[in-house]
């Protein structure tokens, strides 16, 4: 059996993983991207408040392997609150979680960072605050945060095979039942490693063009 | 008349950097400030264009007097860019073309086509070759020339210069200087640190000289041929035997 007999054969189960790993992105890069961009808004203006909850919450969420923080929201902590959720909600909330601090700690940093030269070189030249925020701060925390910012993304997409682990039927673990029924590691394997490379090669090819075309040196040489 | 009184300033307690300056810029002329490195004269500048918070005295742009200390929770609007600044480290939005640089404050402050001002400086300040370039694509004396540019269209009263002509060759400066020199006509006053002494002595209506945060002479051109206090004599036979 080729890869392609295996995709054609088993494609439905291949398309249903396929839309729970999509339907598992699309909360993590929403929620991360939407609540970390705010979050990191508000670390950046509330440096001793927001800003040091968020550089803590990103430290531990690095500093945890991610497979421990599902593991523990799976298992122990339904266990103490007596309840059982879905293992799709609680991989969606562990992952998220992730990519919002990191997100958040991302553009945290970012704006924090942001040099403050281009701004009181607005100010001189008679630009009103709305326009130094909209015409030269974020575009340039745009360009500066977006490649980071895909790469984060492309790394949370492989974070979702994790989600296997506690039984969500994404396409990892679709691969590896199939696998079981016909033991055909290299294809299946195969068939998969091309499945991400097809996901995340444009994304990585974006990421690298948008890098190249957009983000300029900020230093004055 | 952009006026500093009795200014005083430090970053920490008991360091001052400025002591008493005193200073009139006058729209009609060049002033130009002189001084041994360290001396305090870029956070004069910085004073003097609004930046910094002194911890006393006056600045006057015009009518409008700013007393320091300025009160904590009081409104402060500056007269920007009536009263605008070209600094040492240029400061272009790495993001924008140099000419888009130019273009952006000033398509905020006025309405219609800039196009004719805009080609007319670039034909001065020799920009034609690079304009359409990213401030990282062009070389340092360009993105002076263009940094200079910017502020020019602004068409301010008053234009603060910090040592902008660190970078440029000898045509440049000798082409940035003389059209800086064009300026007097326009009712611009020109306030800028350099230390071009040859600048000073052909184009300053005043000279000011700076040293230990204090001004220590000032006056017309005349005094850099005939200085009246010895620590300007020593700056400038320091400078010619450099030279």
């Amino acid at each position: 059996m080729s890869v392609f007999d295996i995709l054609i054969t088993y494609h439905v189960a291949f398309l249903q993983g396929l839309r729970v790993t999509l339907e598992l992105c699309l909360v993590i890069w929403t929620s991360g991207i939407v609540f970390g961009v705010m979050l990191g808004v508000v670390g950046a203006n509330a440096p001793r408040s927001w800003g040091r909850f968020i550089r803590a919450m990103s430290f531990a969420f690095s500093a945890i392997p991610t497979l421990v923080v599902l593991f523990w929201l799976h298992y122990p902590a339904q266990a103490v609150f007596d309840v059982v959720i879905d293992p799709f909600y609680t991989a969606s909330l562990t992952f998220a979680l992730v990519n919002i601090f990191g997100v958040g700690e991302m553009v945290r940093q970012a704006v924090a960072d942001f040099p403050s030269q281009f701004i009181i070189a607005g100010r001189v030249c008679g630009l009103s605050q709305r326009d130094i925020v909209t015409k030269i701060q974020l575009p340039i925390l745009f360009r500066q945060l977006l490649p980071g910012m895909m790469t984060q993304q492309v790394m949370m997409l492989h974070a979702t095979l994790f989600a296997s682990l506690i039984s969500v039927e994404e396409i990892f673990r679709v691969a590896q039942r199939i696998n079981s029924t016909i033991y055909r590691p290299v294809e299946i394997y195969t068939a998969l490693a091309m499945f991400f490379l097809a996901v995340c090669l444009p994304i990585n090819l974006t990421a690298a063009y948008l890098k190249k075309r957009y983000t300029r040196d900020l230093s004055e040489r | 008349m952009l006026e500093a009184r009795h200014l005083d300033f430090c970053y920490a307690p008991g360091k001052p950097i400025l002591k008493d300056i005193s200073l009139q810029v006058d729209t009609n002329g060049i002033t130009v400030l002189i001084g041994p490195s360290g001396c305090g004269k870029t956070t004069l500048l910085r004073c003097m264009a609004l930046l910094e918070s002194p911890q006393s005295g006056e600045i006057a742009v015009d009518d409008e007097v700013f007393r320091y200390p300025w009160p904590k929770d009081a409104p402060f609007t500056p007269p920007w860019p009536k009263l605008t600044t070209v600094f040492q480290q240029l400061f272009l939005w790495p993001h924008l073309t140099l000419r888009e640089n130019i273009l952006l404050p000033v398509r905020r402050q006025k309405s219609g086509s800039m196009n004719g001002e805009l080609d007319a400086l670039i034909e001065a300040f020799d920009m034609k070759e690079f304009i359409d370039n990213y401030p990282n694509e062009a070389s340092l004396g360009q993105r002076q020339r263009v940094a200079l540019a910017r502020a020019l269209m602004l068409e301010p009263r008053y234009l603060l210069l910090d040592e902008i002509t660190s970078a440029l060759d000898v045509e440049q400066i000798a082409k940035i200087l003389s059209y800086l020199k064009t300026l007097r006509g326009k009712h611009i006053g020109i306030f800028i640190i350099t230390h071009l002494l040859g600048f000073a002595r052909h184009a300053a209506d005043q000279v000011v000289f700076m040293a230990s945060g204090e001004i220590v002479e000032s006056g017309g051109a005349d005094i850099l041929k005939n200085p009246q206090t010895e620590r300007l004599g020593q700056f400038l036979s320091v400078i010619a035997a450099a030279s």
